[in-house]
């Protein structure tokens, strides 16, 4: 489906398909996507089991010259639900919208250089009122908050920041990118996209605190050693009364942290970090992405499909409301694969149709990631266990 | 916020400040992390920090575009807002510290919120414990540096005093080597002392010296080493040599690695573990004659502008000893018999005259060989020369180390013997002469025999080395008439006869 502006200046479309035929199926969501002429991007959310590069060349086909990025996911985001096994093409187009994109390779150990490295792409941009710069990072690179320092240290706050970690579909054996007309892994794509109207953007998780803080008290190398004195790992789980297999199984203790966020305390509420990625049973230490200092206030977190879709409506919301009145011609959606793992087969459809109801008639498109980046306020940007929405105009 | 959670906020941000502040080593990566930290506490989006009215670190704004006025006014407490691009007016608020290095936090962040004064007491705290994280580092820094120049001074005195050791027991070594020749040691024992003291300097495996060999010029010979053989080393073309024939080649000292230039007689003699050497030419009259070599198995080893110099004095010292020992040899060859080795006649009347002239006495033999003439005619030159060689050494054999034997050409003989002032020792050196060289000869498959007639004098009856020399040619002819072989003391009355039948 395709809706454009009512002058016909901006214009965004969405194409999905199931084809098992991976270049088919590339082709096919590329040509439901781009209706409008003067095409100007195409994203491409790409299911792991796809073979990237086929999948790529089919959009590519499509795309007639215009700029073609994307990463592979754990799950599709579009409307009718979300999907597995699919290829899913966001088309942005018209002349009232200018693109640039660039790529930085070889990332992992120079995250904050590769984040000012694609932050140039901001400026090839033509000089339109409103801009957003889209990341999509490797979602198996560590630090990915250095990334987001390394643009916001170039480009400061004059454009906000959107995207996502690209995902393999629980796999955890890799993911790749598609930027520069090429598949790529240990990389960073951005899109500055620059329009006449305004781009807005939302962010939101679903989870509440449970209990006292908890202090950080011993902490190094990005990990958190101990809470209130405690082992971290023990005093995460006993406060959550956690069952006895996820104190000794690895698999339990995933499936147990991906429900279980750990709180940090900010100033503008409770930031929520995945434990699930980087897990040490024999430590017992915490992993939850970028590192937590010593000192830092935290909570388990806890939630359930309810506070998780309110959620969901609030950051659509948010991001609609951030356009001043004026109506979205699309939204791009990224929901983290933790998500999914808390809301089950059947809380996502139901997230699926919250998105369709707050899209109203407009092209949505997203993927479950394994990290979202949406910097709106402060100089922080990467989140875990969060809904971001973009919201074009 | 409650007043307890803002406060316990407040405190965990200090907290998380000073961690991250005191995670960095050095100031500038600190006061960057300070400026991102504070921003993040306060979720603001623009934060500097300012040492004066120069910006050490700043979020938040397009690089190259930091409005260092502005954030001065804001630091200055002249504005509590800023203008950031792509945001509203933004709220503005500075914290300041003064002491040896002032400077200023300043937060700004955009929204309708103003900071509140638990959000300012927060930014002084964070002032504060930059202001101290800072000047911490700042002494940390100066000890550090302190500690590195005071140890890079040590290191340096170190080396300093090794080098000076060194050098001291370079001198020492070639003093002794220079003794060891001026005081005319043996030639091989100059060299072994040579590399000896070579290896005790540079710590070396091996330690050779080439020389070229004289019947064949393209070869060179080991003439003295440590940590190879030299008996059993046959004289190996220059091109086999090393760094030997290199430096011989190029005239300077030459460094190779393993086993470049090498043959396989010192391949097979070093076990194929030799890693590096070094060589320096040496001379003997200005002509390069040979090499000095040092080679190490020591995968290490690295040869030091130091190391050559002193390979380098080591060479000069053989190319002085070597010069010096030949320009002896060509002195001795000047004065002493050719064929013999015997002093020659000038040599022999100058040492007998310096013997009498200093008043000491001194017994003379004249030795004539007889029958040698007809030998020398029937068996030819070589023989005949062979008989005075061998007489050569009967004569020596038969002598003190301070007497003094000399060939007068011919077959003529003569011999000092120092300090004698009675016949008796005269007589029986004599005696033993004319049986020793009357012993027979084996030349060729042929015995024959030459004897001896001998004419014995004494220093104390003649007034110089002349008469003493005439008077024992007189009593040497007596012993021929008398019959060969054997000797005759002079006598007055002998001179008498003589003059008589002159």
């Amino acid at each position: 489906m395709t809706i454009a502006d009512a002058a016909g200046r901006r214009w965004m479309g969405v194409g999905s398909s199931p084809h098992g035929d991976t270049r088919t199926a590339a082709v096919e969501a590329a040509r439901s996507a781009v209706v409008g002429t003067d095409a100007k991007l195409l994203m491409v959310f790409c299911a792991i089991t796809h073979d990237p590069a086929a999948a790529l060349e089919g959009v590519r086909e499509v795309a007639a010259g215009a700029p073609v990025v994307g990463c592979t996911t754990h799950g599709e985001i579009g409307k009718g639900g979300p999907n597995d096994g699919t290829i899913l093409v966001a088309a942005l187009g018209g002349p009232g919208i200018t693109v640039s994109v660039a790529v930085a390779e070889h990332v992992a150990g120079r995250q904050r250089e590769a984040g000012a490295e694609v932050a140039q792409c901001a400026e090839a941009v033509a000089d339109l009122p409103y801009r957003v710069l889209v990341l999509l990072t490797d979602g198996f690179l560590r630090d990915q908050e250095s990334i987001l320092r390394g643009t916001y240290g170039v480009l400061g706050a004059t454009v906000p920041l959107f995207g996502g970690a690209s995902a393999d579909g629980w796999r955890m054996t890799g993911s790749f990118l598609f930027g520069d007309d090429r598949v790529l892994t240990d990389a960073v794509v951005a899109v500055t996209i620059a329009s006449e109207a305004p781009l807005s953007i939302g962010v939101r998780h679903g989870y509440h605190t449970v209990g006292e803080a908890m202090i950080v008290t011993s902490s190094s190398g990005g990990r958190i050693h101990s809470l209130d004195d405690r082992p971290a790992l023990d005093a995460y789980l006993d406060r959550l009364g956690a069952p006895g297999e996820a104190y000794t199984d690895l698999e339990a203790f995933r499936d147990f942290a991906l429900a279980h966020p750990l709180g940090v305390k900010r100033r503008s509420g409770v930031e929520a970090r995945n434990l699930s990625t980087e897990i040490d049973l024999e430590g017992r230490t915490l992993g939850g992405g970028s590192a937590i200092d010593h000192g830092a206030l935290t909570w388990p977190m806890t939630g359930g499909e309810d506070t998780i879709l309110d959620a969901t409506d609030a950051a659509c919301r948010d991001a609609i409301a951030g356009l001043g009145g004026r109506s979205p011609i699309g939204l791009l959606t990224f929901s983290c694969a933790a998500i999914r793992a808390t809301l089950g087969d059947d809380g996502i459809r139901r997230e699926g149709q919250r998105l369709e109801t707050w899209a109203d008639g407009v092209p949505f498109a997203g993927f479950y990631t394994y990290g979202e980046i949406a910097r709106t306020r402060g100089i922080d940007g990467f989140h875990n266990q969060t809904l971001a929405v973009l919201a074009v105009a | 916020m409650s007043q307890s959670a803002a406060t316990s906020l407040q405190v965990q941000q200090l907290l998380e400040l000073l961690a991250v502040v005191m995670s960095f080593s050095d100031e500038q990566t600190a006061v960057h992390g300070a400026a991102e930290r504070a921003a993040q506490a306060l979720e603001a989006e623009v934060s500097a920090v300012m040492y004066g009215d120069q910006v050490a670190a700043a979020v938040g704004f397009p690089a190259g575009a930091v409005p260092a006025a502005e954030l001065l006014a804001v630091a200055d407490g002249k504005r509590d807002w800023l203008d950031v691009p792509g945001l509203e007016r933004c709220h503005a608020f500075a914290a300041s510290w003064n002491g040896s290095h002032p400077g200023h936090l300043i937060i700004a962040r955009a929204g309708d919120d103003t900071f509140s004064p638990e959000e300012r007491s927060l930014v002084r705290g964070m002032a504060r414990v930059l202001e101290l994280t800072l000047t911490m580092l700042r002494t940390l820094r100066a000890e550090q540096e302190m500690r590195e120049r005071s140890e890079l001074q040590a290191v340096e005195n170190a080396m300093l005093a090794e080098s000076l050791r060194e050098q001291q027991r370079l001198l020492l070594h070639v003093s002794d080597i220079q003794r060891g020749i001026s005081r005319r040691d043996p030639l091989q024992q100059i060299l072994e002392a040579v590399t000896t003291a070579a290896q005790d300097l540079l710590g070396d495996e091996i330690i050779g010296l080439w020389v070229r060999d004289p019947e064949t010029p393209e070869r060179a010979r080991l003439l003295a080493s440590v940590g190879l053989p030299t008996t059993h080393l046959p004289a190996m073309p220059l091109t086999e040599t090393g760094a030997v024939g290199e430096a011989m080649r190029g005239n300077d000292v030459v460094v190779a690695a393993g086993y470049e230039y090498v043959g396989p007689a010192i391949r097979e003699l070093t076990g194929g573990r030799l890693c590096v050497s070094m060589a320096a030419p040496v001379h003997e009259s200005g002509a390069i004659v040979g090499g000095l070599l040092v080679a190490s198995y020591d995968p290490e080893r690295f040869y030091s502008p130091h190391d050559k110099q002193t390979l380098r004095a080591f060479a000069q010292n053989v190319s002085l000893a070597l010069t010096d020992a030949h320009t002896l040899d060509r002195v001795n060859r000047a004065v002493h018999d050719n064929l013999t080795g015997l002093a020659n006649r000038g040599l022999f009347l100058q040492r007998l005259t310096e013997q009498i002239r200093e008043g000491l006495p001194a017994a003379l033999l004249f030795i004539d060989l007889d029958r040698f003439k007809p030998i020398n005619d029937a068996l030819g030159h070589a023989a005949g020369d062979q008989i005075l060689v061998i007489t050569a050494a009967r004569i020596q054999s038969q002598l003190r180390s301070a007497d003094l034997a000399g060939r007068f050409g011919g077959d003529e003989f003569a011999v000092m013997l120092r300090d004698v002032a009675e016949l008796g020792t005269g007589i029986t050196i004599a005696r033993r002469l004319v049986h020793e060289i009357g012993r027979p000869v084996d030349l060729a498959g042929r015995t024959v025999s030459v004897d001896a007639s001998i004419g014995i004098a004494l220093s104390v009856d003649a007034s110089n080395a002349a008469d003493l020399m005439q008077h024992a040619d007189i009593a040497m002819y007596r012993a021929k008439r008398n019959g060969r072989g054997r000797y005759e003391v002079f006598t007055k009355d002998l001179m008498q006869a003589y003059t008589n039948d002159s």
